[in-house]
C-alpha cells in the first residue's frame, strides 16, 4: 500500500542527522551554487550532495527526479547554447545548427546548479519523515496552521499519485481504456486532470472536519508525543556549515 | 446539573429552505447512553453537528435556539473549546484520519498533542484506547492503508483517548463487520458506566434496544419522540417515520407476547421468553418462496488457485477456489478479510499474482478492466473513489457512454437508474452534496445503467435506512430476474438472511464455507472465525428452544 511520502525508510548516517541541520544543509548548498560562479566549486559541491545521498542509500530514489527535470536541462542548454548573447566560439556544431560555448558553458553551471537544487532537497525529504520535520519546526515556534500546509505539500505528489490511481480505477471500472502503449496512457491522462484537482479540493472540507474535532485550532500549549533525541553532532555539523557557507561568500567577494 | 441542554434548536443550512433541525429540546444527564433514531433525512447527522460546535460555526446557517455544555453555551464558545468537551465520530472513517501523522499511534496522539496532555499521559492513554478497540496489532501501520472498519476503530480509539465529557457518535459501525460491531457497542456501554455521556445515531435498532438507556426519535428535523428504549420501539408508527422496530418487537407483536401492564413489547433477545411455541411454515413453502426464480441462467465466474498480495511475501487472498452463478451470492467475513481485495481481482482492477478468473470460459488476464466494462460492474465501497463528475446524471452517463451507448440511450438508461435508487429529483445537483448514503446511491445508479451481466456490490447497505435498504433488496431481486449474476459483499446479516439464497463466509484470505444460506448461519465455528453473527431472527427462535435455522420473520405462523 502507498505510504503517502517520499521518506525512504532506511538506517543510516544520514537518517539519523536532525531535520532542522539537514534543511540548513539544503539552504547552504542550494544558496552556495548560486554564490559561486565557478564550475569546479559547483560540481564539487554537487558531487558532495550526491555523496550525502548515498551515504543515505537513497541516490536511486533521486535518479527518477532528475530524470524528470531533464526536460527542463535539455531546453537550457539550447536556449543557452544557441542564443546567449556573448556567443563568440563555436563549440560545437550539429548539422547547420551551431552551439556557442559561452553560452554552453553557462548552460552547464544552471543545469549543475539544477540537479543540485533537487538532490539537496532530495537529501531532506528522502531522508526525513515528514513529521518528524514538521515537528521539529513547530517546536522552534513554526505556527501548526503552516505546519500542517508544509506537511500537505510534503505529500501532495504521493497523494496526487494515489487520488489519480482512484480515479484511474473508477474509470477503467466503467470502461474507459487506460492500459496499453503510451499514446493510450497519455489518451487517458487528460480527462483524470479535472476530477483529481477538483476532488482533493473537496477532500479538503472534510479533512478540516477531521481536524477541527480533533482540537486542531486550540489555543493553548500544545504537546509532543515523542522526545526528539537531540542528534549529537547536530552542533558541529551546523558549525561546519555555516563556516563553510562564509568561505564561499568571502572567497566570491575577494575573486 | 445536566451534561447537555438543548433549548429550542433551530438550524438550517445555507442555501436551503428548510429547516434541518427544527425546535428541539431535551437534556442528557451524565453517564447516560441517549440513541438517536431516525431515516436518513432525520436530522440525525445535523444534530450531531449541533452538538459539538460543528454547526454554527464551521457550517453557517441560520441558527437559533440554544446547546449548553454543561455551562458552556456553543454558540458563544470556538470550537477547539468544545471539542475540549465533546468527541464526535462520524459515518466515513476514510474522511476522519487527519493526515498529519504516518502512523495509527502517532494518529491517536494528534488530538492530545493539540490539547496539550502531558507526555506520558499520552503513551498512556494511547495504548488504553488502543487496546479498548483491539487495534493494538495496528499501531505501526499507515492509517491510510488500513480496510474502512480497521479505520472506523482507529477513528473512534482517537476521539476516546481525548476523554471528552460526551461522545457523539454518528452511525459509527456501518462499516464494520458484526463481531466489530457488538464490540464498538460494548465498549461505549463501559465508557457510559465509567461516566462518559454517549449519544448515539444508529440504523442497528435490535443493538440500541439493547445498549441505550434513551431514545430520540427524529423526523423531519423535529423531535418526535423523547422516551424508554420500550417506549418509543412499541410505537405502532415507527414506519411512518423510516424506522424499522428491532426484529423481535416485530416477533413479539406476531406472537403477541407483551407486558400486561404497560402493554409494551420486549425490544431485546435477553428480555424475550425462553420458551414459547413457535410454529413455522413447512419447508416446502419456504423453499417454493426463496426459490421461486432459480433455473435461470446466469454468466459464470470460476476462480482458480487464486493469490494475491499488495506486498511481496504478505498475500491477502490465499489460493481461492469457487465458482459463482446463478442465485445472488453473499460474501460475508471480517474486515480485512479479503473480500474487497477479491472484488477487485474478480474485476481485473488488479492482477492476480498466480491463479485465474475465467468469465464465461474465457481467461481475465487477456483481457482489461476497461473491456469487462460492459460485463461486470462493481459498485465501490467508498462511493468517494468512485465518484468523480460535478454532476450526478453525467457521473451516472459516463459508463454507459464508455460502453458504446448513444449519448441519447445513455441518458434514458441514466434516468431511468437514477428513478431506480430515488434520485430522479437530484440529477442536477453536485454529488458531493449529497449525503453518503445517497452517493452510494449515486455510484449504484452509475453501475446499474451499464446494463452488465454481473453486478458485484461492496457494502451496499452501509449508511442505508429501511428505505434504502429495501431499495437496495429489490434492486438485488429485480437483476436476479432478469438473469444478472448478483454477487454482494455484506455486515447486515439479517439483510444476508432475507436477500441471498447462497453465502460464502471468507476469512483471512480463504473461504471457510460456501453453500445455501441456511447452512451458513449454521456453521457456528466457521462464524466465530470471520467474526460474524446469525441473523438476529436466527438467534431468536434458537433461544427460544428450536434448533432449526430460521431465515425470516415470515417463516413463523
Amino acid at each position: 500500500m502507498n505510504n503517502m511520502t517520499l521518506y525512504v525508510n532506511r538506517d543510516s548516517p544520514v537518517h539519523r542527522v536532525d531535520p532542522l541541520t539537514k534543511l540548513l544543509f539544503v539552504f547552504i548548498s542550494i544558496t552556495s551554487t548560486y554564490i559561486s560562479a565557478n564550475h569546479l566549486a559547483v560540481f564539487g559541491i554537487l558531487l558532495f550532495t550526491f555523496i550525502i545521498l548515498m551515504t543515505g542509500n537513497v541516490f536511486k530514489s533521486i535518479l527518477p527526479v532528475i530524470g524528470v527535470s531533464f526536460l527542463l536541462i535539455a531546453s537550457i542548454i539550447i536556449v543557452q547554447g544557441f542564443f546567449h548573447p556573448d556567443r563568440a566560439t563555436v563549440l560545437f556544431e550539429i548539422g547547420p545548427i551551431a552551439i556557442y560555448k559561452e553560452g554552453f558553458s553557462i548552460a552547464l553551471l544552471i543545469t549543475l546548479r539544477v540537479v543540485n537544487m533537487v538532490a539537496a532537497f532530495g537529501v531532506l525529504i528522502l531522508t526525513t519523515k515528514p513529521d518528524d520535520l514538521v515537528e521539529a519546526l513547530l517546536q522552534k515556534g513554526l505556527s501548526p496552521k503552516f505546519g500542517y500546509v508544509l506537511l500537505s505539500v510534503l505529500q501532495i505528489i504521493p497523494q496526487m499519485v494515489a487520488l489519480t490511481g482512484k480515479i484511474t480505477d473508477a474509470q477503467r471500472a466503467r470502461g474507459m481504456e487506460t492500459e496499453g502503449g503510451i499514446w493510450m496512457r497519455f489518451k487517458s491522462f487528460l480527462p483524470l486532470l479535472g476530477p483529481v484537482v477538483l476532488n482533493s479540493l473537496t477532500e479538503t472540507r472534510e479533512r478540516s472536519i477531521a481536524l477541527e474535532i480533533r482540537g486542531f485550532n486550540a489555543k493553548g500549549n500544545r504537546t509532543f508525543l515523542y522526545e526528539r533525541e537531540t542528534y549529537r553532532y547536530s552542533m558541529p555539523l551546523r558549525i561546519a556549515l555555516i563556516i563553510f557557507f562564509l568561505a564561499v561568500i568571502v572567497w566570491r567577494v575577494m575573486s | 446539573m445536566s451534561v447537555l441542554r438543548v433549548v429550542n434548536l433551530k438550524y438550517k443550512y445555507p442555501d436551503s429552505s428548510h429547516f434541518a433541525l427544527d425546535d428541539i429540546s431535551f437534556t442528557v444527564e451524565k453517564g447516560e447512553f441517549v440513541g438517536i433514531i431516525g431515516m436518513n433525512t432525520a436530522g440525525k447527522t445535523s444534530l450531531g453537528y449541533a452538538l459539538s460546535g460543528l454547526i454554527p460555526h464551521f457550517f453557517k446557517g441560520a441558527y437559533g435556539g440554544d446547546v449548553y455544555i454543561g455551562e458552556m453555551d456553543v454558540l458563544s464558545h470556538e470550537i477547539s473549546e468544545i471539542t475540549a468537551k465533546v468527541g464526535l465520530v462520524f459515518e466515513n472513517p476514510f474522511s476522519q484520519m487527519t493526515g498529519a501523522k504516518f502512523t495509527v499511534y502517532d494518529e491517536i496522539a494528534f488530538g492530545l498533542e493539540n490539547q496539550g496532555v502531558p507526555r506520558d499521559v499520552m503513551h498512556e492513554r494511547i495504548r488504553e484506547s488502543m487496546k479498548l478497540l483491539d487495534i493494538e496489532g495496528l499501531q505501526g501501520k499507515n492509517p491510510f492503508s488500513l480496510s474502512g472498519g480497521q479505520m472506523q476503530r482507529v477513528a473512534i480509539a482517537s476521539v476516546i483517548a481525548m476523554k471528552p465529557d460526551i461522545l457523539i457518535l454518528d452511525e459509527p459501525t456501518s462499516q464494520l463487520d458484526p463481531e466489530g460491531a457488538e464490540e464498538v457497542f460494548r465498549v461505549v456501554e463501559k465508557l457510559a458506566d465509567e461516566g462518559m455521556t454517549i449519544i448515539m445515531a444508529e440504523q442497528k435498532m435490535e443493538k440500541l434496544a439493547a445498549y441505550a438507556d434513551r431514545i430520540l426519535l427524529l423526523h423531519d428535523g423535529k423531535l418526535i419522540e423523547d422516551g424508554k428504549p420500550e417506549e418509543v420501539f412499541s410505537r405502532d408508527d415507527l414506519r411512518e417515520f423510516g424506522v424499522e422496530p428491532p426484529v423481535y418487537v416485530k416477533v413479539a407483536r406476531t406472537l403477541g407476547i407483551r407486558s400486561e401492564k404497560t402493554g409494551q413489547y420486549p425490544i431485546s433477545l435477553d428480555e424475550m421468553p425462553r420458551e414459547r411455541e413457535l410454529r413455522f411454515h413447512p419447508s416446502d413453502y419456504i423453499k417454493s418462496k426463496t426459490t421461486e426464480a432459480n433455473g435461470t441462467t446466469t454468466a459464470e465466474l470460476i476462480v482458480r488457485d487464486l493469490h494475491f498480495g499488495y506486498e511481496k511475501g504478505q498475500d491477502v487472498i490465499r489460493g481461492l477456489n469457487v465458482t459463482m452463478s446463478g442465485e445472488p451470492i453473499a460474501i460475508i467475513g471480517q474486515n480485512g478479510a479479503g473480500k474487497t481485495t477479491f472484488v477487485k481481482l474478480l474485476k481485473a482492477l488488479l492482477k492476480p499474482d498466480s491463479g485465474e478468473i475465467y468469465l464465461d470460459g474465457n481467461p481475465l488476464s487477456r483481457t482489461t478492466a476497461a473491456k469487462l466494462a460492459s460485463r461486470i460492474g462493481l459498485i465501490f465501497q467508498n462511493p468517494n473513489d468512485q465518484i468523480f463528475k460535478h454532476k450526478v446524471i453525467d457521473e451516472v452517463m459516463f459508463g454507459p457512454l464508455n460502453i458504446g451507448q448513444s449519448s441519447k440511450e445513455a441518458l434514458a438508461n441514466a434516468k431511468e437508474m437514477l428513478d431506480l435508487v430515488g434520485l430522479a429529483d437530484k440529477a442536477d445537483e453536485n454529488p458531493y452534496d449529497l449525503s453518503l448514503a445517497e452517493r452510494k446511491m449515486v455510484a449504484m445508479a452509475s453501475i446499474l445503467a451499464m446494463d452488465t451481466d454481473i453486478v458485484i456490490f461492496d457494502e451496499p447497505t452501509m449508511g442505508q435506512d429501511v428505505r434504502g435498504k429495501s431499495k437496495v433488496k429489490e434492486i438485488i431481486h429485480s437483476l436476479h430476474e432478469k438473469e444478472k449474476l448478483v454477487i454482494c459483499i455484506l455486515h447486515d446479516m439479517d439483510f444476508v438472511a432475507e436477500t441471498f439464497g447462497r453465502t460464502i463466509i471468507f476469512s483471512d484470505g480463504g473461504m471457510l464455507f460456501d453453500g445455501p444460506t441456511r447452512e451458513a448461519f449454521a456453521q457456528g465455528d466457521a462464524l466465530r472465525l470471520a467474526r460474524v453473527e446469525q441473523p438476529h431472527i436466527t438467534k431468536l427462535v434458537q433461544r427460544m428452544g428450536y434448533d432449526r435455522i430460521v431465515l425470516k420473520e415470515t417463516e413463523l405462523m
